[in-house]
């Protein structure tokens, strides 16, 4: 049978060019590693800047954001996807920036980096526009593959193949569970796309035991990938074992991806029905802010400190994506929806402003001085000896702690202040408490820094591209710290695109 | 008796649970990425079970792609597996402590 030809095809090309470019640019990535010798490789550098910025480019200048659907309802293209999509590709060409300056110093990281840098961006955008359980799944899987083999990809580090191991399997056994939970989703509601399950609702009386507990199942595996309470065991190892620069980028672009795709979710598929998803997520968000804060106290070592750090971020996240679930609920969804939505996207962008920040330092001054390099200790006197690094380093701790005039406290500002707007406040106070303990981790590292004298262990590594791009992203948390309107008109805006 | 869409239901919770208590319980890191296999079966049974319930093709579909996905994380596991085989001499989880210590 002859296919008939999509004829609205050729209209959408100028939308799906930034994933096409980003996914073509992947496999000449991997020709191009495949024939070049193994002792000149710094263009593939280069070619991933160019692949990244020509999509960056794509993305901009392409045709505005509508509200179509994009082959026939698999991806949204409307401004929440072009929101996201500079987000990952911005998080993948500082991540790359770093790297480059690793692998200058340190061979062993250098197997094929670049190419799953790009494929697992790719996999981030197609997640944070899926509008389909079959485009969730594989931007999940595809984004998480990638992340897998760059979590283990250091030849002959036990570490690195271990922490690669253990994210592989428990990563793995999330998507088991989501496949598990889609299809209970898709037999209950008789489509995959996100429109068939919100039709599936508003149609419904009847038996809703498959939807829920399709969508528990689908649960556990985003609180696995956002890594909240009791689904975080993997963070503290997986982020500890993997190189500096790809904890970086998991903790920034993996998370801000699951969480766009969550948002999307929340806000299509289940408009009036967030109390499926809302007693229990409540409960995990408060569990998680207050766990991590905790644990966070104890840590020595500094990747460490911001694997539980990031955990108890999720959980200020959620706080957000409650207040949406709850306006919801509420009848406020007009009013409160968009702001509590658009609060969580500042947050995301400022988030990982300052993750990449901090983990840009770590890798900076990390590789040559081997396992002990990430003690706090190993920090003392960082501000005498490289007074620019140490001070880009504590803007982003400071943002991190949610100390003003930084774009984190900003963001927290903006999503306590929507769960109080959505009359949840005991959840804000709870959100309050659990930062205030941050303080002290994120202070103590400041303190090393600052207040002590230089130990043995001092290493000065230099890279002006790192140190400049970790300086850069310092200047845009203090700028967003002080002039924070504008990106918040704009996350609001954003997100009343998606509003169905 | 036929055999109905519900049959195939309990079939694949029989095996997704009997793939859950492999990860949970068995400590050969080869198992447990055996057992997960078991699990994503699971859930394919689930979606074919009902594309053909329902009439509709796009069930099918989505366990073509998920066949894609779980060969894919096999072989990325296979291979980090092999790695640690070669430094460790060992793919017991429970030798797997390098980080916590």
């Amino acid at each position: 049978m002859p296919a008939v030809a999509d004829a609205s095809l050729t209209a959408q090309f100028g939308a799906l060019l930034p994933y096409l470019v980003v996914a073509g640019g992947g496999v000449l990535l991997l020709l191009a590693d495949a024939l070049s010798r193994a002792s000149r490789r710094d263009h593939l550098y280069l070619l991933t800047v160019a692949v990244l910025l020509g999509a960056l480019a794509a993305q901009l200048f392409g045709p505005a954001p509508e509200r179509t659907a994009l082959l026939r309802g698999m991806l949204g293209g409307e401004a929440y996807t072009q929101y996201f999509n500079l987000l990952f590709l911005g998080i993948a060409l500082l991540t790359a920036t770093f790297a480059t300056s690793v692998f200058e110093r340190a061979a062993r990281y250098r197997t094929d980096f670049y190419p799953l840098l790009v494929f697992a961006t790719l996999g981030m955008m197609i997640l944070a526009a899926a509008t389909d359980l079959l485009t969730l799944f594989l931007g999940l899987e595809t984004m998480s593959l990638a992340v897998y083999v760059l979590v283990g990809g250091q030849r002959g580090s036990l570490r690195a193949s271990e922490a690669g191991l253990k994210y592989l399997l428990l990563g793995a056994f999330a998507s088991a569970f989501l496949l598990f939970g889609m299809g209970l989703v898709y037999g209950w509601a008789g489509g995959t796309g996100y429109a068939d399950i919100a039709d599936g609702l508003r149609g419904a009386g009847g038996n809703l035991l498959l939807l829920r507990a399709g969508l528990g199942l689908m649960l556990v595996a985003f609180a696995f990938k956002i890594a909240i309470v009791p689904f975080h065991m993997w963070t503290p190892d997986v982020y500890d074992g993997a190189a500096s620069f790809v904890t970086g980028y998991m903790a920034t672009g993996v998370k801000a991806a699951a969480f766009a795709a969550l948002l999307r979710f929340c806000q299509l598929a289940l408009p009036e029905l967030g109390g499926f998803w809302w007693p229990l997520l409540a409960v995990l968000a408060v569990v998680t802010m207050i766990v991590a804060n905790l644990v966070a106290l104890a840590q020595d070592g500094i990747k460490r400190m911001l694997a539980w750090s990031s955990v108890a971020h999720a959980g200020y996240l959620m706080l957000g994506v409650l207040a949406l679930l709850a306006t919801g609920r509420q009848g406020l969804a007009a009013t409160v929806g968009p702001a509590s939505g658009g609060a969580v996207l500042f947050y995301l962008v400022a988030y990982s402003l300052m993750n990449l920040g901090a983990f840009g330092v770590i890798t900076l001054l990390g590789p040559d001085r081997g396992e002990e390099a990430d003690r706090i200790s190993g920090y003392a006197g960082l501000a005498r000896r490289q007074p620019l690094v140490a001070a880009s380093l504590a803007v982003c701790l400071l943002s991190l702690a949610g100390i003003p005039p930084t774009a984190g406290f900003m963001a927290k500002f903006y999503v306590f202040g929507a769960v109080v707007k959505a009359g949840l406040v005991p959840l804000a106070i709870w959100g309050v408490v659990a930062s205030l303990i941050s303080v002290y981790y994120y202070l103590r590292v400041i303190v090393v820094m600052y207040m002590q004298p230089a130990g043995e262990s001092i290493h000065d590594g230099r890279s002006w591209e790192t140190a400049f791009a970790t300086g850069l992203l310092a200047l845009l948390i203090l700028f967003l710290g002080v002039w924070p309107g504008g990106l918040q008109r704009l996350a609001e805006v954003t997100f009343r695109t998606l509003a169905g | 008796m036929t055999i109905g869409l519900t049959h195939y239901l309990v079939l694949a919770t029989a095996v997704f649970l009997t793939g859950l208590s492999g990860v949970l319980v068995r400590r050969n890191s080869l198992i447990v990425l055996m057992s997960i296999e078991l699990m994503l079966c699971a859930g394919n049974i689930v979606f074919a079970a009902f594309s053909r319930w329902l009439g509709d093709a796009s069930g099918h579909v989505f366990v073509l792609m998920s066949f894609a996905v779980a060969a894919a994380e096999a072989a990325i596991g296979l291979a980090i597996l092999v790695e640690i085989h070669r430094l460790r001499r060992s793919v017991n989880l429970d030798d797997l402590k390098t980080l916590t210590e």
